[in-house]
């Protein structure tokens, strides 16, 4: 196991360190400046070189690479461009809003794509697998801004049934403030008892949460579909059919078990794009996590912006595949960590 | 969001708009709102495009001058064209200018005092406006400033180095906010002072808090010194909300009472979504696209003439702006200082186009390269049909959708390999388009910085260079002298002068606004907004 984790971290390090180079090359070989970005495009001459001076753009770009990996590793990510303010604060400010509405979505995708996977895979080329395989399909291959979109048409401009954006309402601020234990808001508001804000909180997170859903659910499902069927043809589910075992514990306990692993792999790999579909969702939701920020850094070509979130969505990535690996072991004892 | 209880109603000012150039107010829905902290407080809630770069309001040179609006004041406020008066008092009650325009006496008021407690005096303007020069974002607009001195304590005198409308520089948007001289010193010692929301104005409005990239919370200052000016919503809870299809979103669904920024072709469906009203006024904005005067084969007038006749101008307001804009006269936007109705438009026709490019000897047609910016969306819907018209005069145009930043970068390197067309989408940093957009577009320079046709004509230089030290001191001659410089412009076309955009309000029953200021870009003023009664 300790090997195991060695080789894994070892592995992880490597990967992020040939993605800065990457990375800083890629920002920096797009021929914008970077004073620009700061001091915005009506900043005369002097200004510009006073920034560049100030931020260190004057240097050759070997030397500006090695500060900025100094920098990450004493916990200096540089300041955004954009926003003036330290991108790791500006990460400690907005990631608890992503992880909240991941959390969300992942949650759904799991539990409905799991489920319909094995209900589809019951009776196969039925109505109801067509239904099932006709939605996953659907969840895959629809654009999340575009879902989102007729989400907030039909849910909120029709029926006026939940909130069109943002995470809380205005009014939470002044009729019930979430008081801030653990920085999660709305977790902060379920554990301190603020039910107005909780329940407000909760409200915001059901369509960009369906949203962000839809593609890992999807994929979860025909997933875990086509590893029933082939788990359902095996000797043991014939014979405990033949033993008289209740359908249902046959399909949901004996049979999901050894389908899962494959659809393990699905959920790791799928969580982490997910992280990086809040890009598009945060924007539609208005959402005030890390993927707006992401995509305004993206536009602005605030480099210190765009590097610091290439790295967290490639520490999402390989924090995600590490956990599938750990939870593969504990399903499938052929599966060993070395 | 509900609204418990209007302060007292006041007089109605001013309204802008943002660089979208749409501000939509929706009903502010009475009743419903408890307030724990602020029993009664009556709220706005809006969503707003403007992200925050800085809170400094000294080195401020972007779009939080929405918020930075409402909570410092300059010297001066320039009024919206069509006004009785140019001007109106801020922080200095008169003005007054020697015969040279050398001069320039401001008569401070008393009894203003900032949002940290300090009063406004002459020193904190002379303190302000020396930081400005010293290192505002927008510091060169004070370049004619030789010394500012403070003979007493309401008394600030201005003497120039030269000529220069110093009335206009104080009423600019940028580096021109009074600021407390406690919150400067700070400043001074640490860069990053103004960074956590701090603000240190004098306006109708203090920031209360600012989570960064989220929310900005404005609360009404009670000692503001302006009575009849002063905020009727206690609260301004402004999301900042940069896509415009969500602001709409939010504004239909009813979630704030006001949007800034919403989808132009969307208005007309919003405005009847609402039983509101648009209106529709001048702003600073608009579009032009630069011909590459360095290489062949635009370094002829005759082609860049060709190329202004095949542009179809009617067709790109209505796509580009959803019919909100006006054919450009020139570079000057519509409403700002010194543009004028008589400068001569060319008008779409093909024949004549086919003609002079034949005449240049470019009959059996051109290729050609044009660059806008992608982001801009209204650019990204016009741009086809340049390349369509062109198309029918034998021009074939290849496009380039590059982020500004990009866009920008390329257009400053080397003019010969640079693109053939520039489309700009611009504005001026004043209410002084003569010594900005005149002369920062086409004026000759060593190093194209915005005059990206990187023309060179000796005798227009000398024209803005004469407007420019007539405008402090004979603002009629100097207009006269911009006038002869833009019809030169027009004739030797060194850019196709597109569109100036228009503000557009959406405004429902039950709310009132003024008129956009067309001199405050990006500034949305949340205290003259009201209920109507």
């Amino acid at each position: 196991m300790l090997r195991f984790l060695a080789s894994r971290l070892g592995t992880a390090v490597l990967v992020l360190f040939v993605l800065t180079i990457v990375v800083f090359v890629l920002a920096r070989i797009i021929p914008t400046d970077p004073a620009v970005v700061y001091a915005g495009p009506k900043a005369p001459p002097e200004e510009l070189a006073r920034i560049r001076e100030k931020l260190g753009f004057d240097q050759p770009l070997i030397l500006q690479y090695f500060q900025y990996l100094g920098g990450l590793v004493t916990g200096d990510w540089g300041n955004s461009l954009a926003t003036k303010r330290p991108v790791l604060d500006e990460f400690a400010t907005r990631l608890p809003a992503t992880l909240e509405l991941l959390f969300a979505a992942m949650s759904i995708a799991i539990v409905v794509g799991i489920g319909l996977g094995v209900i589809a895979a019951k009776r196969p080329g039925k109505t109801l697998d067509g239904v099932i395989r006709f939605l996953a399909i659907g969840g895959v291959s629809m654009p999340a801004f575009w879902l989102g979109l007729l989400l907030q048409v039909l849910f909120v401009g029709q029926l006026k049934l939940l909130p069109a954006t943002g995470q809380f309402s205005n009014e939470v601020d002044y009729v019930s403030p979430i008081t801030a234990v653990t920085g999660f808001p709305l977790f902060d508001s379920l554990i301190t008892g603020n039910w107005v804000a909780y329940s407000d909180g909760l409200a915001h997170l059901v369509l960009p949460a369906i949203t962000l859903a839809a593609y890992p659910m999807g994929l979860i499902a025909r997933m875990t579909r086509a590893s029933m069927l082939e788990v359902l043809g095996q000797d043991y589910v014939f014979t405990a059919n033949a033993y008289g075992l209740r359908d249902g514990l046959i399909r949901w306990k004996l049979a999901l078990k050894n389908a899962l692993p494959p659809t393990m792999t699905i959920i790791g790999l799928a969580a982490a794009y997910a992280l990086t579909g809040t890009f598009f969702i945060e924007v539609v939701f208005n959402w005030p996590g890390i993927g707006q920020f992401a995509a305004n850094a993206m536009i602005a070509v605030d480099y210190p912006a765009i590097m610091a979130i290439t790295l967290l969505g490639a520490a999402g990535y390989l924090i995600a595949n590490f956990v599938v690996d750990l939870v593969q072991a504990r399903l499938d004892p052929r599966v060993r960590l070395s | 969001m509900a609204v418990t209880r209007m302060r007292s109603p006041r007089s109605l000012s001013a309204l802008t708009l943002g660089s979208i150039g749409v501000l939509v107010l929706a009903g502010c829905t009475v009743g419903g709102a408890n307030n724990d902290e602020e029993a009664g407080a009556s709220v706005l809630s809006v969503a707003a495009s403007a992200a925050v770069t800085t809170w400094d309001p000294v080195r401020s040179f972007s779009t939080e001058a929405l918020y930075l609006g409402n909570v410092y004041e300059p010297l001066i406020w320039k009024n919206a064209a069509g006004a009785d008066e140019e001007f109106r008092p801020g922080i200095a009650e008169s003005w007054e200018s020697s015969e040279d325009g050398l001069t320039w006496t401001f008569t401070i008021r008393e009894g203003a005092t900032f949002h940290d407690g300090e009063s406004v005096d002459a020193e904190a303007v002379k303190s302000s406006i020396e930081a400005a020069k010293d290192h505002a974002g927008a510091s060169f607009i004070w370049a004619p400033l030789e010394s500012i001195e403070a003979p007493d304590e309401t008394t600030v005198v201005m003497h120039l180095a030269y000529s220069a409308p110093m009335d206009l520089v104080a009423a600019s948007t940028y580096g021109a906010w009074i600021v407390s001289p406690k919150a400067l010193e700070a400043s001074a010692d640490d860069e990053s002072y103004f960074e956590q929301g701090i603000d240190a104005g004098t306006g109708p409005y203090s920031v209360k808090s600012y989570t960064p990239g989220e929310k900005v919370v404005l609360e009404a200052y009670d000692e503001y010194w302006n009575d009849s000016a002063a905020p009727s919503y206690d609260i301004v809870d402004i999301s900042i909300t940069p896509d415009a299809v969500t602001a709409q979103q939010m504004l239909t669904a009813g979630e704030v009472d006001l949007a800034t920024n919403l989808p132009l072709e969307n208005v007309d469906t919003v405005a009847a979504d609402l039983d509101a009203t648009v209106k529709t006024t001048n702003s600073p904005f608009n579009f032009l696209a630069f011909f590459n005067t360095a290489k062949a084969p635009l370094d002829d007038p005759k082609v860049r003439q060709a190329l202004s006749l095949a542009i179809p101008y009617d067709d790109i307001i209505d796509v580009g702006g959803a019919g909100y804009g006006t054919q450009s006269r020139g570079p000057v936007p519509k409403g700002i200082f010194p543009y004028s109705d008589d400068v001569p438009q060319y008008s779409q026709d093909l024949e004549q186009a086919k003609a002079l490019l034949e005449e240049a000897g470019h009959a059996d047609g051109l290729d050609l390269t044009l660059s806008f910016s992608s982001e801009n969306s209204a650019e990204a819907r016009f741009v086809p049909l340049i390349k369509d018209a062109f198309a029918k005069i034998g021009v074939n145009l290849e496009v380039r959708a590059e982020l500004f930043n990009q866009q920008w970068e390329n257009g400053k390197a080397d003019p010969a390999t640079a693109q053939d067309i520039f489309v700009l989408y611009y504005w001026p940093t004043y209410s002084d388009a003569g010594a900005d957009n005149l002369y920062s577009l086409f004026h000759s320079s060593e190093e194209p910085f915005f005059n990206l046709s990187y023309w060179n004509n000796p005798e227009y230089d000398e024209l803005i260079d004469e407007a420019g030290t007539l405008t402090g001191s004979d603002r009629d001659a100097a207009q006269a002298k911009y006038e002869e410089a833009m019809n030169l412009l027009v004739d030797q076309a060194p850019a196709a002068f597109l569109y100036d955009a228009q503000a557009v309000s959406v405004v429902p029953k039950g709310i009132e606004v003024a008129d956009f200021n067309e001199n405050y870009p990006f500034t949305t003023f949340f205290a003259p907004i009201k209920p109507a009664n």
